[in-house]
């Protein structure tokens, strides 16, 4: 059952090299002061010192790197490292939570890759090992996950893997096209006010010179080139989404191996993200406001701890077709998403959402209209949120379905939550005085393993079917309770 | 139906709503020296504050402890709260991670203890149950102790 211990090993020496490279660009920082430095040596001197510095980091990098041993004992993994202040941390196999494996360009070049250990203790309690050997990477993992497969057979000893999801490049490439990100805009702008000082600077002397043809010639040209600015700063911010979607998502894959999923993705760092099956904690699906309406979605899973991401919830499949997203979560062990059985809240989450939304534009529009009387031609905005409210009940809908809670919401872009009841840590039934006024209360439903919004709450039910949901979330059992409780 | 607290828990509200006064008065009365010194009338910010401390203690400690209550079976435990804003909060007992049981100054003059229940979940991972008086308070805490252990979850 425990593995055999094994001696203490060092990283791959190939390591080294990588260190060496990776720190390069420091080292040439260094150079270039030293070669300022001794400038009138001559070429001979800059060479000198160049094999010098890159010596002196080859030796420093040598002696760390010897330094460094990792062992797996009896169950456990003993890292040791340290030239003069010896290092020593044990980390037993069942604080382990993940052990995740990724691919930096470089190392992907040097064929390393580095094994990250994550024990739930934080970042200060992780151990990385940088880098070892792709089989030793599979082995390290196999062996922490208490598979303890042998180094021989780590390439028969892991489960049949099913691929249940992948992107290929047109797929990332439309994904992309709904990445539009409106930073770069902002980017873009900053830099034509810089640039325009500049040039404005620089021809100051040549409009003089121009007098004032030259000026209406220029009042002529501004329009122009707030439209091509406005035109290039679409242009970047498509083509800027698209490169970064690229980047990342390039070559998504999901498979299922036994039991867990593992994500793998990325062009130039490939990173790679296991989800135990067992910690997954609900499943939420979002549609976005234009690509929803094309029919794509994504899919997140809630992992309990021991994930990469900081919010608990792990992207499994970003674009997707409801078919896909349908194969995923039942690779998860979730039932599909049916909006069919959901029923809508109350009335009164229509009321509430216009005076909580409206309300307050209203009050602004009337504020500033007093002052300024022109600024009333602004009231009609203020029937825009009222509209979204009007539709924000037939848009949030809940029901038990089977021995899930599935709950929908939104009106522009969309969400849609699926949580095993045997997930749901507590439940509140909490009514604020309006809420009290239109006989309505809010369900908040707390699971483990995200915090903050997107929680699966049902806002404004009425309070007769508050309770009875708030019990059957709890009691595992579908339908409401007789004995009700006040 | 919910069973009501301790009834020396209004006694806690009562020094709590004490202490808040004290701050509250403390600020008045430095504005009343301000307003004091520019020839305004006296009592313009003390009157409205001794207002404020008179419904800190005397009025709404008694309202806020009839709207707590909290009931306890073997699957589940129920906290009810907030005088504005009601909250009812239904914790299983299975899904209990650890329990403490605490007790500040004025609780332990007032010879009552909070029994506070540590759920995994993220929001409401804290469930307090505050104004038991000692006894019950341990006897809460047991009954949930010897539910877990029965039920791992």
């Amino acid at each position: 059952m425990v593995s055999t211990p094994d001696a203490a090993r060092r990283l791959h020496p190939g390591t080294i090299a990588l260190r060496i490279v990776v720190k390069a660009p420091q080292n040439m920082a260094g150079l270039v002061a030293l070669s300022a430095a001794v400038s009138r040596g001559g070429l001979l001197m800059m060479a000198g010192a160049g094999a010098l510095v890159l010596a002196v980091t080859a030796l420093v990098t040598w002696v760390r790197w010897r330094s460094f041993t990792y062992r797996i004992a009896d169950g456990e993994l003993v890292i040791a490292d340290g030239v003069l202040h010896r290092n020593r941390r044990s980390i037993p196999f069942e604080r382990i939570q993940d052990v995740s494996i990724d691919q930096k360009l470089l190392a992907r070049l040097f064929g390393l890759a580095r094994v990250r250990i994550e024990t739930g203790g934080g970042e200060a309690d992780e151990a990385s090992l940088d880098s070892v050997s792709l089989a030793e990477a599979a082995r390290l993992r196999a062996v922490l996950r208490g598979q303890d497969a042998p180094v021989e057979m780590v390439a028969q000893a892991t489960p049949t893997r099913d691929v249940i999801f992948a992107m290929d490049t047109r797929r990332v490439l439309t994904m992309g096209l709904f990445g539009f990100s409106l930073v770069w805009i902002g980017v873009l702008f900053a830099a034509i006010n810089q640039l325009g000082d500049l040039v404005g600077l620089d021809w100051k002397g040549w409009w003089n010179w121009a007098g004032i043809a030259g000026r209406e010639a220029w009042a002529l040209a501004t329009p122009l080139l707030v439209l091509f600015a406005a035109v290039a700063a679409l242009a970047i911010g498509a083509v800027s989404g698209v490169a970064r979607t690229f980047f990342v998502e390039h070559g998504f894959r999901l498979e299922r191996e036994g039991g867990r999923l593992r994500r793998v993705r990325g062009l130039t760092t490939r990173t790679e993200v296991v989800v135990s099956l067992r910690r997954i904690q609900l499943a939420l699906i979002e549609r976005g406001l234009v690509s929803g309406r094309l029919g794509w979605s994504a899919l997140r899973l809630q992992t309990l701890g021991g994930s990469d991401d900081a919010g608990g919830r792990q992207q499994v499949a970003p674009f997707a077709r409801d078919d896909e997203v349908t194969r995923v979560l039942s690779a998860a062990g979730f039932p599909a998403f049916d909006p069919l059985p959901l029923r809508p809240v109350a009335f009164g989450h229509v009321v509430r959402s216009a005076l909580l939304r409206g309300g307050l534009p209203l009050i602004g529009v009337a504020a500033v209209s007093w002052f300024v009387p022109l600024a009333s031609l602004a009231l009609p905005l203020v029937a825009i949120p009222v509209v979204a409210a009007l539709l924000a009940r037939r848009r949030h809908r809940y029901a038990i379905v089977g021995d899930t809670l599935q709950v929908m919401r939104g009106v522009l872009s969309k969400q849609a939550w699926i949580v095993p009841l045997a997930h749901v840590q507590s439940v509140s039934v909490t009514r604020s005085p309006l809420q009290r006024l239109l006989g309505i209360a809010t369900v908040r439903v707390d699971t483990a393993g995200a915090k903050g919004v997107g929680r699966p709450d049902i806002s404004d039910l009425a309070v007769e079917d508050a309770y009875p949901l708030a019990r059957a979330l709890l009691s595992g059992r579908t339908g409401p309770e007789r004995d009700m409780c006040g | 139906m919910l069973a009501p607290l301790d009834r020396r828990f209004v006694n806690v509200l009562r020094w709590r709503g004490a202490v808040q006064s004290l701050a509250v008065l403390a600020v008045a009365g430095v504005g009343e020296l301000i307003l004091a010194d520019r020839g305004l009338p006296n009592g313009l910010a003390v009157v409205p504050a001794l207002a404020i401390a008179l419904w800190l203690t005397m009025v709404a400690p008694a309202r806020k402890f009839v709207h707590w209550g909290f009931a306890l079976d073997e699957r589940e435990l129920q906290v009810a709260h907030g005088w504005l804003t009601r909250v009812h909060t239904i914790v299983p007992i299975g899904r209990v991670q650890h329990i403490d049981l605490s007790q500040g100054p004025i609780e332990r003059a007032c010879g009552v203890a909070t029994v506070v229940l540590h759920t995994a979940g993220t929001d409401h991972s804290r469930v307090a149950v505050p104004g038991l008086s000692r006894d019950a308070a341990e006897g809460v805490r047991d009954r949930i102790r010897a539910a877990i252990g029965a039920s791992p979850w």
